[in-house]
């Protein structure tokens, strides 16, 4: 564990890779213990012999293993001599069993190592570029095989006939420095499962290749795992050939999705000068467990893009000039114009709004200076529009706002259940785990209007592929809960034990309105296909639901997330390891910035804040009185804001007035506040309207922790200084101080002190602990201390799981002659979100601009063809993009991604929204789609739409 | 009427067969059968006319030949004319087993198989328990025929007794040492022996289904095992329920895509499954982790042939034969430079010599012979001075070298050894997996060395490093290509090192 | 918005949806909200689902 503070800088051996056992751990119930080189060692039987010698401090020279990949048996250093055994066994390969005794240094496999490294070194550029920076192993194992001959003078080699590959925008592919050993095309597929690299050519002529193409034309995801397990220089990323290699370390979580990867950031140099020579997936990471994507892994660029602010600045009117200004000018013009919008239009006159991207301890002093020093709790987060209805479904059903599992859970599913979303584009990360488990054997269903790549897909086949119709998912699930009930197939055990309001519900989901066949014309599933569907699902022995934004962004989203819950319960598919109710997170701190108490009505924790108890707490530790009413959802700041009695407000990292629905009603609200205080690395939209602009950190600057998905807390730890000189939570504080409310914290660990001393879920939680165990999945309490990575284990934590009846209510969004078709929006792998970030790095080469896919019969009735410009309109606008006739979408639904600003999806997205959370229904949209004019965009109008800033919806 | 046996064995096809079958055909008094080989290659095509006292032989009959043929007047007092053929001594010599209708029956015809004890064993092995009818190939001392000679009722054993839905039996049919082909010439001329050997194997381990891995070399036995394969089925020896027991056995033919290293059984598994030949470290061994991850019985071709005849007349009646730890007979298959090439069955303990200048007649050229390879490409090239070995597992390996498949191939006392062993070192470059680097590396720079020393470049240096890198090839490859291609290389070097003292030469210098 | 909640629970009997539908403002709603939909019931606005306007009075 390293951090700023703790190594020596840029000392010789300050940089270490992560260690290397060689082959994976194996799970076994029996232990072997063995005698290695003189030294007992036990392990779980079947481990290898080099895992076995790398636990007892033993290290037996490999080129081929790495602990992240099957053993493979092909490079011939890590010969071994098992005493009664025949021969010299690769110990990569060879299990450890009971009593056996290895000798790994005989004069014997010295010798034949000594001589395969020759062989090795006789093809192996003289003057290797990898070698003389030591980024590349074969001149390290050269001297540790010892003296190492060249007596097969020049022979053939297969260094001219190599063409270096650079086409990648992040790491060079040179097959000169290629040994063939594999441990690239093996993870492609163990460990990405994308299968984009083979070996072309037997025997000396086996080349390594992206399908016959370079590697950007290729299959190649560019998730870099390759690259990790290339142990020459043959896969190098660019940054590491432009800096060299890095000095130091620093364990920090990636801020892109909801994974939460960790990550180890390869830095060199100190304070300013500190640069990032990449950042490498951690395989201590409970998320990753050692992978990465293509935006964790590469595209951190942003953090340096010229467009990043870096000095406070203020100005009176939004039509006036930014003027740089202090930090304490700029804390004193917002402090100022908060309290005196108080004094003239009453407390409730201001409020705050934190963003998913930042920190758990940056989000919690928001809500804090919002309750405390704003005193009230006109306190919301962008969780508002994409996840809220998880929250809210899943504290209706189960008790607590978040998903039921690990990650890791799903080795164990048996079949998943994946409702609206699409994790090889999303949860990239994720989705290499499922698919690990779905080539084990296990099978996955799909529920989505687009045919998604885990559809199909090389090596992976879904059981069935559900194209459920935009906005009718609650008939979907309840379809699914019908069958298994009337079929007989539900856990009634479970269901008597666990459960309550059994009986109402089992009556309500056995109406005939909600069978398959009732439903069929509504969600557009043929009945028998969902039906097998729900038998796959109910006769599982564990199945699992895994769901997106295309549950949530609904106008009956919350209903949708208690209809899963159902299925899941009904099933008694809860409480155990490969079974759950999993929501795929957007942002990488949805689930912490909803945990630290961003929602007007709840305090950290999911607290209610009429809740006189809960509130005491909190009274007695700040020393003011908290209002026990809920505060203003950002939908009803708008509105105030407009009525005249909401006039000021404090944005954290997010873009408002991209990101949520309505822009016109959007900016109107802004334009009528009396101050707008933007907290942001960009000038982004909302700035437009700000009159204080204060510049924040990125996640490489920032000291504290994110929450996944998985409701784990991991550290972010900082690679490099606050770029602009300050910790986002430290202005926070400085607002609230300068409010007459100080907030003084020695630093990010007193921040997670404070929750964990008032929060109960958190209660184990602290920044040592985090150091000492890398990461805890909440709860962390006395019962149990190392944290919870499966919940309602026995029971469910508000005691009985709730079934609530879930009515199928469609939305009032309805297509009709005018918009005949539904558009409906996703994501690409490429890119994130509204593009803030990945469209200021080389991500942009996959995916320069949003696409919108169409199905062939609804094309050629309009005249469409791929690569046309088309125009799509809804009944609140309209917008230009590039049109593809694809097969993915089914008739009569139109798609596309919403990564940049020129398109502006949010423009002709409607004001519908969730019932119970009002997170906006992005996911269904009456649209009409046609050629636009010849010329399309100019060039100055492109440019206009260009800068405008893009925001985020997780 | 005159029933007229004539070879559609790809070797009497090579000869001109064909047209010899055509111009029987054109005759209207005759009826033409066309089987599989005798394994007499050098009497090709070798046409048999049924006769009351048995099928008499005529050697190496051309199209214009078969009015001759027909009235018995061929070479009537020369070689050509055989006589019977079974008493011929070149067969009456031999005890066929394995190959014991190769060449006799009509191999489309699944009755005429059941006329010459076809199916028998089946029936047996399906009235048994699985675990007997293993046994009673553990008591026959049936060994690999593919060439590691490991027990095959130990494997079945082993597939048996592991645990799983679904276990496969796969034949390795990618018979692609040089000089051997007694794999193609079984199938071809006997296939139902086949689709027999592998359904019994499929009941005795618990699998469902078989897959026979050809290579696509062989168009002919590839066409003559799907035809038999069809017919199984129609006659439900094949199918949801075998013979009536209930039991179920599928089996498929998959063409491999000419690479030698195929024939590595799991290499053979890997490209069953789809993707690239290359080999698998062991462990696990394919018994209990091979095809598709599950628990299958890897047999060679000749393998899988004899377990119908030993299920037929029992386990011990084929132990009986042979010396040693090697029971039963071998087909050994003559070739390279020699008289009398073919197929030649008998019981282990044969000597080379019996072999070489017996049945072979010694060298087609008529001079001495020199040097023999047994077992293949990767098999030690043995001196005269060893014709005497005994063929047999243990006195070979004793002795350096191996049985192998079977093959045996001669050179006269023209033959430049050193130019062999190059041979050696550039068929495993060209054949390489590619895996493992002793022998990806390691070959290529074995020939590299090879060219050093046939140029007389450095000769004691390069012979030291030959040396070492022979060992490391042995002791450090991945699996047997690699690990047994020092094997010729090093026989070579120990048997005939005049070939190797070599002085500098233009033409090495040139080199 | 709140028609939304109020067709949400349409499926209830009267009494039970405006319980619901009174418990869910209380807990998620601002008091200017509240006070908002309270002024628009008490105007007798007919854009409001009866339900909701029930609901409204007993806030």
């Amino acid at each position: 564990m390293t951090t700023l503070d703790q190594p020596a800088l840029g000392e010789p051996g300050g940089y270490a890779p992560e260690p290397d056992l060689g082959t994976p751990p194996v799970a076994s119930q029996a232990d072997a213990t063995v005698t290695i080189d003189g030294r007992q060692v036990t392990v779980p039987a079947g481990t290898s012999v080099m895992r076995a010698a790398a636990v007892a401090g033993i290290d037996v020279p490999k080129l081929c293993a790495t602990d992240s990949l099957k053993a493979f048996g092909s490079c011939r250093m890590c010969l071994v001599e098992v005493d009664g055994a025949r021969g010299t066994p690769a110990s990569c390969t060879t299990p450890c069993a009971d009593g056996m005794v290895v000798s790994t240094q005989t004069e014997q496999v010295q010798r034949l190592r000594r001589n395969v490294m020759e062989l090795y070194l006789s093809d192996h550029p003289a003057d290797c570029q990898g070698c003389a920076r030591g980024s590349c192993e074969m001149q390290a194992m050269a001297v540790t095989v010892g003296a190492v001959e060249a007596r097969y003078g020049n022979g053939r080699d297969h260094l001219a006939e190599s063409s270096y590959d650079a086409s990648n925008p992040y790491f060079d592919y040179d097959p000169a420095a290629c040994i063939v050993c594999s441990r690239c095309v093996r993870a492609c597929g163990e460990v990405q499962g994308t299968f984009a690299l083979t070996v072309e050519g037997r025997g000396f002529d086996s080349r390594i290749t992206p399908g016959g193409t370079d590697f950007l034309s290729s299959e190649c995801v560019s998730c870099g795992a390759c690259v990790q397990a290339c142990p020459t220089s043959a896969l190098q990323e660019k940054s590491l050939i432009e800096l060299g290699m890095p000095t130091r370390v620093v364990d920090t979580t990636c801020a892109y999705c909801g994974v939460g990867c960790s990550f180890r950031a390869e830095v060199q140099g100190t304070g300013e000068d500190t640069q990032v020579v990449r950042m490498m997936p951690a395989k201590t990471g409970g998320a990753n467990e050692g992978h990465s994507c293509v935006k964790g892994r590469f595209a951190y660029g942003y953090t340096n893009h010229p467009d990043r602010q870096l000095h406070p600045m203020v100005r009176d009117s939004i039509d006036d000039e930014w003027r740089v200004v202090s930090w304490e000018e700029a804390v004193a013009k917002a402090a100022d114009g908060f309290s005196a919008i108080q004094r003239d239009h009453g407390v409730g006159a201001i409020g705050g709004i934190s963003s998913s991207r930042c920190t758990n301890e940056e989000v919690y002093v928001v809500q804090k200076m919002v309750r405390a020093a704003f005193g009230n709790n006109n306190v919301d987060t962008c969780a508002r529009v994409c996840h809220s209805p998880t929250g809210y479904g899943l504290n209706q059903t189960f008790g607590t706002s978040a998903g039921t599992q690990d990650f890791k859970s799903v080795e164990q599913a048996d079949v998943v259940l994946l409702i609206g979303a699409n994790p090889t584009d999303a949860h990239p990360v994720f989705a290499s785990r499922l698919k690990r488990r779905l080539r084990q054997g296990a099978q996955i269903v799909v529920a989505d209007p687009r045919r998604i790549d885990l559809v199909h897909g090389p090596h992976v086949e879904a059981a069935a592929h559900l194209p459920v119709l935009p906005g009718s998912n609650v008939a979907f699930v309840n379809a699914m809960a019908h069958t298994v009930v009337t079929e007989g197939l539900h856990d009634e055990a479970f269901l008597r034990e666990r459960c309550e309001n059994v009986d109402s519900y089992l009556a309500f989901i056995a109406r005939p309105e909600n069978s398959p066949e009732a439903t069929e014309e509504v969600t557009g599933i043929p009945a028998e296909q969902l039906r097998a569907a729900a038998r796959l699902y109910a006769e599982a022995p564990n199945a699992a639901i895994y769901y997106g934004l295309g549950v949530t962004e609904h106008s009956q989203g919350s209903t949708m997330v208690m209809g899963m819950a159902n299925l899941a319960m009904i099933t008694g598919n809860i409480g155990r390891e490969g079974v759950g109710v999993n929501p795929l997170r957007g942002q990488n701190n949805v689930q912490g910035s909803c945990d630290m108490g961003s929602f007007p009505h709840e305090l950290p924790g999911y607290r209610h804040i009429s809740r006189p108890e809960v509130r005491a707490i909190y009274e007695d530790l700040w020393g003011r009185t908290l209002d026990p009413e809920p505060g203003l959802r950002i939908p009803n700041m708008f509105d105030s804001a407009l009525a005249g009695t909401f006039r000021g407000l404090y944005v954290q990292g997010e873009d408002i007035a991209q990101s949520d629905p309505n822009t016109q009603h959007v900016e109107a609200a802004l334009r009528s506040m009396d101050l707008v205080v933007v907290q942001d690395l960009f000038l982004n939209e909302t700035a437009r309207f700000a009159h204080v602009f204060l510049p924040g950190t990125s996640f490489l600057e920032k000291d504290g922790t994110f929450t996944n998905a998985e409701r784990r807390i991991n550290r972010v730890r900082p690679a490099l200084p606050p770029r602009q000189g300050k910790d986002e939570w430290q202005i926070t504080c400085d607002i609230a101080a300068a409010m007459g409310f100080p907030m003084p914290y020695a630093g990010a660990h007193e921040i997670m002190d404070e929750i964990a001393a008032t929060t109960p879920t958190f209660a184990g939680v602290s920044f040592a602990r985090l150091d000492a165990e890398g990461s805890m999945q909440w709860p962390v309490t006395d019962a149990a201390p190392h944290g919870t990575p499966t919940m309602h284990v026995g029971e469910f934590v508000r005691g009985k799981g709730n079934l609530v009846e879930t009515v199928y209510v469609p939305t009032t969004e309805r297509t009709n002659r005018r918009f005949p078709l539904v558009l409906t929006t996703g994501r690409i792998l490429s890119q994130y979100n509204v593009g803030a970030q990945t469209r200021r790095t080389a991500n942009q080469t996959w995916h320069p601009e949003d696409i919108l896919e169409i199905h062939p019969a609804d094309a050629h009735v309009r005249g469409i063809s791929t690569g046309d410009l088309v125009e799509l309109s809804s009944r609140v606008g309209s917008t230009t993009l590039r049109a593809e006739v694809s097969e993915r979408m089914p008739a009569g639904v139109v798609y596309t991604t919403f990564h940049h600003p020129v398109t502006g999806a949010n423009v002709v997205t409607t004001e519908n929204s969730d019932w119970a959370t009002n997170c906006p229904e992005y996911k269904v949209t009456a649209v009409e789609v046609g050629v636009a004019n010849a010329r399309g965009l100019t060039d100055a109008e492109a440019a206009a739409r260009d800068e405008r800033e893009p925001a985020g919806r997780s | 009427m005159t029933t007229v046996y004539v070879p559609g064995d790809a070797s009497a096809v090579a000869m001109g067969a064909d047209e010899v079958a055509a111009a029987f055909r054109a005759r209207a008094e005759v009826t033409v059968v066309r089987t599989g080989s005798r394994g007499m290659l050098w009497a090709e095509p070798l046409v048999e006319v049924a006769t009351p006292g048995g099928r008499v032989g005529y050697a190496n009959v051309a199209p214009g030949e078969v009015g001759a043929v027909l009235d018995g007047s061929l070479d009537a007092d020369g070689e050509r004319a055989l006589g019977v053929v079974a008493d011929h001594p070149w067969l009456a010599g031999q005890h066929r087993v394995t190959a014991a209708r190769v060449g006799v029956v009509d191999p489309g015809s699944v009755t005429d198989y059941e006329a010459h004890g076809g199916w028998v064993g089946l029936r047996r092995a399906l009235g048994m328990a699985p675990a007997d009818v293993v046994a009673e190939v553990t008591e026959s001392g049936l060994r690999g025929r593919g060439g590691a000679g490991f027990p095959a009722g130990v494997k079945w054993k082993t597939v048996l007794e592991t645990a799983a839905d679904q276990k496969f039996v796969a034949c390795n049919f990618d018979e692609g040492d040089s000089g051997t082909f007694a794999d193609r010439m079984v199938v071809e001329g006997d296939p139902f022996t086949l689709v027999e050997g592998m359904t019994i194997a499929g009941y005795a381990v618990g699998a469902t289904e078989g897959y026979v891995y050809v290579r696509s070399e062989y168009p002919h036995a590839i066409a003559a095992l799907r035809r038999a394969i069809e017919a199984a089925y129609t006659h439900g020896f094949l199918g949801d329920d075998v013979c009536g027991s209930g039991h179920r056995f599928d089996l498929h033919v998959r063409v491999g895509a000419g690479a030698y290293i195929c024939g590595e059984e799991s290499s053979m598994l890997e490209s069953l499954e789809g993707k690239r030949g290359e080999v698998r470290a062991k462990p696990p061994i394919p018994a209990i982790s091979g095809l598709f991850g599950l628990p299958t019985a890897v047999n060679n071709v000749l393998t899988l042939c004899t377990v119908p005849m030993i299920l037929a007349d029992g386990g011990a009646a084929y132990a009986d034969l042979g010396v040693g730890r090697s029971r039963g007979t071998q087909l050994f298959q003559l070739a390279g430079n020699i008289a009398r090439g073919g197929l030649v069955e008998l019981p282990f303990g044969v000597t080379l010599r019996e072999l070489v200048e017996g049945y072979g007649g010694g060298t087609l050229s008529g001079r001495p012979v020199r040097a023999i390879q047994v077992g293949g490409p990767l098999g030690a090239y043995l001196s005269p001075a060893q014709l005497d070995l005994p063929m047999d597992y243990e006195a070979f390996a004793e002795a350096g070298a191996m049985v192998g498949h079977g093959g045996v191939v001669v050179f006269d006392d023209t033959v430049d050894m050193a130019r062999m062993a190059r041979f050696a070192m550039e068929f495993c470059s060209l054949e390489s997996c590619g895996k493992c680097t002793p022998c990806r590396i390691g070959s290529v720079r074995g020939v590299e060395t090879l060219d050093r020393i046939i140029a007389g470049d450095d000769v004691p240096a390069n012979l030291v490093l030959l040396d070492e890198l022979c060992e490391t090839m042995t002791k450090g490859s991945l699996c047997a290509m690699g690990g047994l291609t020092p094997m010729p290389v090093q026989s070579a070097i120990r048997h005939f090192p005049e070939d190797f003292d070599r002085t500098p030469t233009p033409e090495g210098a040139a080199r | 918005m709140g028609n939304d909640i109020a067709r949400q629970l349409a499926h209830l009997d009267e009494e039970e949806a405006v319980t619901r539908i009174v418990a869910h403002l209380d807990r998620f709603w601002d008091p200017r909200m509240r006070r908002t939909l309270q002024a628009l019931a008490a105007a007798g606005d007919d854009t409001l689902d009866p339900r909701l306007a029930a609901a409204a009075r007993r806030l």
